[in-house]
């Protein structure tokens, strides 16, 4: 028997503290797809997408109907296109990222990734092909998701990858310039890529992943921060200690509605089931906002004095009690702090209190990095190559993931709104530091994988 | 020890109902085997499911125990337990079913007949109706087995559209969520 308390706490979750299931999202390998013939090999994927992901949306509803649990987005991750797809030119890569959008349409998800590279140590020729391919891919595209992994702990900094990085984000905005630059929110720069993230723009579905596997991403800021409210309203000695077992325990449950959802709809697909990526995935939705907990914990915005600290204990929190929730945790697994998908970080920065360089800073202790950055139209390909090698850095010698999606905005500068619409959201645009002539990024080779012991 | 006797135990709540009871059943050389109580607004029921020695009747059980219990003013019925309950063999799946809003007459009888239609059926309930106009203060919460051969879209319709008649919000939801997201 269940107590009142168990189902109404549960209840309150679901409808006042936006729970949801953020993603399921299905990896399907497209190795065996390969062929030289590019009709083929288009034919071949579409099949497969087709096969594998055809009931992934009925099924999705079914369960989510079943538990009250909304599964707001089905999506699919696929084998890096610069792998699957290296014997084919630019302009063919940009024809296979069509039928993947078709495909996608077709079975109606939200969105597919894996128009990806991995580069951390040198782009092969299919790698440089698919970079080349990004920017027209992305910008007559709905649903194609892009990401290049370009740097690693034990490999290093690919620098020359970055400095292509930088030139396909520009490029990518001006093709997409009547939307703000939209392309480039569907393009994620790694370090140390996870294999099996849910979450887009980073999604794809590893080499070392079997044939087809079920995924799942998981919400829950607002769940996070009514539990810190609560706790705040009715315990006179409060400390910061216990505001991480709080957290610990709410992210415990988000997790366990996770691995519950994903492990019904893998079955029910029999397909494996992966991982619970237990991430604090915000909405630009009032309640749904990572933003708002850094206010529940006393400060008046993120990106003032205090937030670094703030975020170290959040995102900790959130790991050890997503990892006590399930013993198959992986993605990303932290706070994200997209900028234009959470309406609170984007009021702290129209309203002064988060800045560039404050929120580079704080994403050595978040789960993922520079995200959802408009910044303005000028930036130059070289300072969006700087700034994406400054991130890298923070992950390789952290040994984290570090992701920037940076949007340069066309035609707009510092201060101007961008809208991107959707779950992507809206920003303000952030000031660049100027940084013309900058010869260090373009001086190109390898920076080297990090020493592993002298770890001060 | 051949046959098993019911016991619902019934009256105002004090300390010594249930050492009265199990007292009782111990003279008359029953076994508890199972027991469940619960206090609604102050009034006590018990409910004890015990073996009797073969020979003992219940009307005798019930003589003696409303006998003893009486001055505390208790109510008692003792009656021989039927042992093809109906849970057993119906392909079911549990869920919970919960309901808020404004109290007013007629909102178990609106959910549970719709319920019933359909052959659910009905294993825990929780309801309390305090809160007036307040619809956190009204709760229903129902747990039940749904018969896996019946329609359950046209079931959840069903209580859709009933609860709206009746300005309820409702939860239609497979038990496993709240073990799930409650339980280690």
């Amino acid at each position: 028997m269940l107590t009142d308390r168990e189902i109404l706490s549960t209840i309150a979750m679901l409808k006042n503290e936006h729970l949801d299931v953020r993603t399921v999202t299905l990896g399907i390998n497209l190795m065996d797809c390969v062929s030289d013939d590019l009709g083929r090999f288009l034919n071949n994927i579409r099949n497969r997408i087709l096969g594998r992901a055809g009931d992934l949306v009925r099924v999705c509803d079914a369960v989510g109907e079943k538990y009250g649990i909304p599964v707001v987005n089905k999506r699919i991750a696929i084998s890096p296109v610069a792998v699957a797809g290296a014997r084919f030119s630019p302009e063919e890569l940009v024809a296979v990222a069509r039928a993947l959008d078709a495909a996608a349409s077709e079975v109606n998800v939200d969105f597919i990734g894996g128009f990806s590279a991995l580069v951390e140590k040198g782009a092969a020729r299919g790698d440089s092909a698919l970079m080349e391919a990004i920017p027209q891919a992305l910008a007559e595209t709905q649903r194609v998701c892009a990401s290049v992994n370009v740097a690693s702990s034990k490999a290093g900094i690919n620098m020359d990858a970055i400095l292509k990085m930088g030139a396909v984000i520009k490029k990518a905005a001006a093709l997409s310039a009547d939307r703000d630059g939209l392309a480039c929110a569907k393009l994620c720069v790694f370090a140390n890529i996870p294999q099996d993230i849910p979450f887009m723009a980073g999604a794809y579905l590893g080499i070392g992943e079997a044939d087809a596997v079920i995924n799942v991403g998981v919400s829950g800021p607002g769940a996070v921060k009514k539990a810190i409210d609560r706790a705040m309203a009715s315990e006179a000695d409060l400390n910061l200690g216990r505001i991480s077992e709080i957290i610990k325990k709410t992210a415990y449950k988000v997790t366990r509605v996770g691995e519950l959802i994903g492990r019904e709809v893998a079955k029910n697909l029999n397909i494996r089931f992966g991982i619970v990526d237990l991430s604090l995935a915000p909405t630009p939705n009032v309640g749904d906002s990572v933003g708002e907990i850094f206010q529940s914990l006393g400060l008046r915005s993120i990106g003032v004095p205090g937030t670094t600290a703030a975020l170290a204990l959040l995102n900790d929190a959130v790991k050890k009690g997503g990892a006590f929730a399930s013993s198959h945790v992986g993605g990303l697994s932290g706070a994200f702090i997209p900028v234009s998908e959470d309406l609170n970080i984007s009021e702290a920065v129209r309203n002064g209190y988060l800045t560039l360089e404050k929120l580079e800073a704080i994403t050595s202790v978040c789960s993922v990095g520079l995200d959802m950055v408009a910044l303005p139209g000028d930036t130059s390909e070289e300072t969006l190559a700087a700034i994406i090698a400054d991130e890298m850095a923070i992950g390789v010698i952290n040994r984290k993931t570090t992701a920037a999606r940076l949007i340069p905005v066309p035609g707009k500068k510092a201060g101007d709104n961008a809208s991107f619409g959707g779950l992507l959201g809206q920003a303000t645009i952030m000031a660049v530091t100027d940084a013309r002539d900058n010869a260090f990024v373009r001086m190109g080779g390898m920076i080297p994988a990090p020493i592993q012991s002298l770890t001060n | 020890m051949g046959s098993k006797a019911i016991i619902s135990v019934l009256g105002p709540d004090r300390p010594g109902i249930l050492a009265a009871v199990s007292k009782l059943l111990l003279e008359l050389d029953c076994n508890i085997e199972n027991a469940r109580q619960t206090i609604l607004q102050g009034e006590f029921a018990g409910i004890f499911i015990a073996s009797i020695p073969q020979g003992l009747k219940p009307a005798e059980i019930n003589n003696r125990m409303q006998a003893a219990l009486s001055p505390m003013d208790l109510t008692v019925h003792v009656k021989n337990l039927s042992l093809t309950p109906f849970a057993a063999g119906c392909a079911c799946e549990p869920f919970v079913i919960t309901t808020q809003g404004p109290d007013r007459k007629g909102l178990v009888a609106g959910i549970t007949r719709i319920l019933a239609c359909y052959g659910v059926n009905v294993t825990n309930l929780q309801a309390v109706f305090r809160g007036g106009n307040d619809p956190e203060g009204n709760v229903m919460i129902y747990e039940v087995d749904i018969p896996a051969d019946i329609d359950s879209q046209a079931l959840y319709a069903d209580l859709r559209s009933g609860a709206q008649a009746l300005e309820l919000s409702i939860s239609i939801q497979h038990r496993n969520i709240f073990e799930a997201l409650n339980r280690i």
